[in-house]
């Protein structure tokens, strides 16, 4: 089941290599119908999994084949309350990006088939419990994503996606040299995650600090945490509307899953020996990203540092587990990834309804749109105040419970308090752009040239606000499925 | 004596075709066909017998095992592979300056060189080393200055030649102290013993000497500044030859040469230069324009990577270099036939060939992409498995992390102009519209290679129980 939806989007992919490029309508048809057909699977696994047996030594709808006998290499997926909300995240997001994408006229076939492949590699990064095969679908995202910044993205876009590869790349040897080292240091030898964690007692020590630090690397580039994040404002910015959605989405949150999967249930010992450091890095995010986002005057720009801002309150959260909160940590963690994915998509989205349109993001060109575009301005506006965290909102559910989780570590309070400058800036730099866009004098250049979201926009849209708010209002639905996997990953780590 | 002679068929027959190609030239450039036939016959029949040879040994100096079998079968293959790039090659074809071009001596010494290679493999005494090693040399140095009216290739070969004389040079010197230590030519006589029986201080400095001499040949750094002038002077498919038949044969029989050196202080010597190596590859090919110069310097940092294995030695240390090796060897000729095709396409040999490649022709692109990923080292591809078993054989040893680290960064460099060509192809707008066109041999490979780096990148025990039967 887990194959099918992983594979469902390369078989898609296939297809549309070998279909003529002139038959635009069939490609298209061809890449949502394979994305749907793989959500449709989502959905049915998300019925199928017991949340309440969900556990990292209890996966579930697993699969496992032989795959390279000679390096113990096996082809293992399955789930658990941590991957599956991302699974489920990886195919609706995907749905609705290539349906954003049906605005591509260029090359289209080249795009939807690197679209599709990006797809499965992400969907394989969450289902994958083996090293080798998590490394593998790790690195397959690189290649679909430099093409789909460099070829379709805005005017430094061969810049930025060279710059995309090469830290993530980066990244990622190292972290191969990390599992490696874990591989050597296991006994019998395995890649097997689940088996690793279960021999994690034996992985302590100095050396594993090291090995630690290398996969962290590897995971914070992807974050990205600070000093690691410079290449996201600049990947966003120059990336096509859709791929800024899958960027942003999903992409981000393979580092904080990578965090979660491999170094937390792996090696517990360095988890807590870093949990302080994860915490200041955390601390940055949220406050640099914030007040970098304050002064930017292109509205893509400022979602893409509200995302480092944003995944910082997703580290404040992973780093309160050693805290006395560490419950609330990690459970405003998985749901921030998730509501981090569908509001910032969202509103990277609405920022490319205006865009196609004015062919301009700057918000000082703005003004006054709300009375003119009434749907698009509510709906902006919806989205904006749920990723500075308006309660009754999606986002408000990840922020309030990461903080309550950070101020479960007693030594760290001063960083966690300086943090909260993070959520007012936010909120300033939230409201600043509501009210210099859709508030004020209208700017009469405009006059007649923009006009009301349409039928496509809306139908990628809507579905998004709809889960905010059912987020915001009854997150419940989302932590039954996540909870018991969390208290058996902290039952793990710190031993409770 | 005689049932010697029998061991070495496959050589024998390399050597009549040979001789059948430089008696039989009537230097009129109409034998084409001929030539070919009897070149690529006697191959096929050499490939065929080296397969099927017995393990024994010839004469005292030479070893038939499975490792040489496997190393004779992998050569054959890339040898046939360069004859195919050699067919349609357009300087080839036309002939130089008007005059004929003649295909019997061509090949001939094409096939002369093989048999330096298949020699190399199963060496096993200084003497034989050292003499395989010069076939190999001297008609590498004709067939780079083989169009003598191109200034470009004559200016290489004598490059070639002056340099190549000077590094036997370093390595018969090197070879003759190891004899005044060990008291005799065998190979054996040699392994096992670099610790603490042999006086140390000559026996450095003859193994300096030695890996000097080797250095040279193999274009390690800091040995390697004639690779570049040299690769990008000759023929683009001699080159192709030069990057890959030579440097698996010669890995072939370095493997032999650390066995059971474990610990030595030679070691952290190639260690070094392991390093050093890979770098300055990779730095060097971060500037190139020209497609031969940039493949010159890859291939230096690429042979830094495999001595990462053999610094590691040990049976995993082997075994990682043989699979990088038959990885390097089949993506390297897939990436030299796909630059072929748009070199010839483009007549220039700038990167600039490539530009808009991807409109022209997608699959072209993508398969030229899947090479330059491969060599790499991204997964799922078969150089990812080579890079992958090269760093677990480094990490197996204590000492060596540090090596690992630097191979791994350096993978990311050469990410930097391995896509500076994707760029070129998927980025650039194209300067023509047509498809560029594959001669049928420059195809045939183009998608044997790209099969295999994909299938062995999916399924490398394919790969991976084959090396480890040929060296357990």
């Amino acid at each position: 089941m887990l194959s099918l939806i992983t594979f469902l989007p390369l078989i898609g992919a296939l297809v549309i290599l070998a279909l003529p490029k002139d038959n635009k309508a069939t490609i298209r048809l061809t890449a949502v119908g394979s994305a749907l057909a793989s959500l449709a699977v989502s959905l049915l696994a998300w019925a199928r999994f017991d949340g309440a047996a969900g556990g990292w030594d209890t996966m579930q709808l697993v699969e496992r084949v032989a795959w390279i006998p000679a390096f113990n290499v096996q082809y293992i997926v399955g789930v658990d309350g941590l991957s599956l909300p991302l699974v489920l995240l990886t195919t609706g997001l995907s749905v609705i990006a290539l349906i954003a994408s049906f605005g591509i006229e260029n090359r289209l076939k080249e795009y939807f088939f690197w679209f599709l492949l990006l797809e499965t590699g992400m969907l394989g990064v969450f289902v994958s419990l083996d090293m080798f095969l998590f490394y593998v679908f790790w690195e397959i995202t690189l290649v679909p994503m430099y093409f789909l910044i460099g070829v379709w993205g805005g005017p430094k876009r061969e810049y930025a996606a060279v710059k995309f590869f090469l830290y993530t790349l980066a990244g990622s040897v190292l972290m191969l040299l990390g599992i490696l080292a874990l591989y050597f240091s296991s006994e019998p030898r395995t890649f097997d995650m689940v088996e690793l964690a279960k021999q994690s007692s034996a992985f302590v020590g100095t050396r594993f600090i090291w090995v630690f630090l290398a996969l962290f690397v590897g995971f914070a580039v992807k974050v990205p945490a600070f000093p690691f994040h410079t290449w996201l404002p600049l990947a966003h910015v120059e990336a096509p509307t859709a791929v800024s959605v899958i960027l942003a989405g999903v992409l981000l949150k393979m580092g904080t899953y990578g965090l979660l999967r491999v170094s937390y249930s792996i090696l517990p010992e360095a988890t807590r020996w870093f949990a302080p450091y994860l915490l200041f890095i955390a601390f940055v995010n949220i406050v640099y990203g914030a007040f970098c986002a304050m002064n930017q005057r292109d509205m893509k720009r400022m979602v893409a540092y509200s995302s480092v801002n944003h995944m910082g309150y997703c580290l404040l959260g992973m780093a309160a587990i050693t805290g006395t909160n560490a419950a609330a940590g990690l459970s405003g963690a998985m749901v921030q990834m998730v509501t981090h994915g569908i509001i910032t998509g969202s509103l990277f989205l609405l920022v490319g309804v205006i865009y196609d349109q004015a062919h301009t993001r700057n918000i000082d060109e703005f003004g006054g749109l709300g009375a003119r575009l009434p749907i698009f301005a509510g709906i902006m506006t919806v989205q904006a105040m749920a990723s500075l965290g308006l309660p009754g909102l999606a986002g408000f559910v990840g922020e309030f419970l990461c903080f309550l989780g950070g101020f479960g570590q007693k030594d760290m309070l001063l960083w966690v308090g300086l943090s909260v400058i993070g959520i007012v800036v936010t909120a300033a730099f939230f409201l600043k752009l509501i009210k210099d866009v859709f508030l004020g004098t209208f700017n009469s250049k405009w006059e007649g040239k923009l006009s009301e979201m349409k039928g496509r926009e809306l139908l990628t849209v809507v579905p998004l606000v709809v889960l905010t708010i059912w987020i915001g209002v009854y997150p419940t639905s989302l932590l039954n499925k996540m909870a018991p996997s969390i208290e058996k990953l902290i039952e793990h780590v710190v031993g409770k | 004596m005689m049932s010697s002679v029998f061991l070495l068929l496959p050589e024998l027959a390399l050597t009549a075709g040979a001789l059948a190609l430089f008696l039989g030239d009537n230097g009129r450039g109409d034998q084409k066909k001929w030539a070919f036939s009897i070149a690529v016959f006697s191959l096929v029949v050499a490939g065929i017998l080296a397969l099927v040879s017995p393990n024994s040994s010839a004469f005292g100096v030479l070893t038939l095992d499975p490792l040489a079998r496997f190393l004779k079968g992998v050569l054959s293959v890339s040898v046939l592979s360069v004859m195919g790039f050699c067919s349609g090659f357009s300087a080839f074809r036309s002939g130089e300056g008007g005059k004929p071009f003649s295909w019997g001596t061509f090949l001939g010494m094409m096939l002369l060189s093989t048999v330096g290679l298949f020699l190399l493999v199963s060496a096993s005494d200084f003497l034989t080393i050292l003499i395989s090693i010069e076939l190999v040399s001297l008609t590498s140095f004709v067939l780079t200055g083989y169009c003598r009216e191109d200034k470009r290739a004559s200016e290489a070969a004598i490059k070639y030649f002056l340099v190549g004389g000077f590094s036997t040079g370093f390595m018969v010197f090197g070879m003759s102290l190891l004899y005044g230590v060990t008291g005799s030519t065998q190979l054996s006589s040699f392994v096992g013993s670099t610790g603490a029986s042999l006086p140390a201080l000559p026996l450095a400095g003859a193994l300096v000497f030695v890996l000097a001499g080797f250095g040279f040949k193999l274009a390690m750094a800091p040995f390697h500044l004639w690779a570049p002038d040299v690769y990008e002077g000759a023929p683009t498919p001699i080159t192709a030859f030069l990057s890959v038949a030579p440097k698996m044969a010669a890995f072939g029989m370095l493997i032999r040469f650390f066995q059971g050196a474990e610990g030595s202080i030679i070691l952290t010597v190639v260690a070094l230069l392991s390093a050093l190596t890979m770098t300055v590859g990779n730095l060097g090919a971060l500037r190139q324009t020209n497609l031969k110069r940039l493949l010159a310097y890859s291939s230096i940092a690429q042979m830094g990577y495999v001595m990462m294995g053999l610094v590691a030695g040990g049976a995993a240390g082997g075994q990682s270099v043989l699979i990088y090796l038959a990885v390097y060897v089949v993506m390297n000729l897939g990436a030299f036939a796909c630059v072929i095709a748009v070199t010839e396409d483009a007549r220039s040999e700038t990167m600039e060939s490539f530009s808009g490649t991807a409109a022209r022709s997608l699959p072209l692109a993508l398969v030229t992409a899947v090479f330059l990923l491969s060599l790499t080292g991204l997964p799922p591809l078969a150089g990812f498995i080579g890079k992958f078993s090269l760093f677990s054989a480094a990490l197996q040893v204590p000492g060596l992390v540090w090596l690992a680290v630097v191979g791994a960064l350096n993978s990311v460099v050469s990410l930097v102009y391995y896509f500076s060509i994707v760029r070129h192809m998927f980025f650039g707008t194209p300067r023509q519209q047509s498809k560029p066109h594959l001669p049928a041999p420059v195809l045939a490979v183009v998608a044997a290679a790209g099969a295999f780096t994909l299938i062995v990148g999916v399924f490398p025990n394919l790969l991976v129980t084959v090396v480890r039967s040929v060296w357990p």
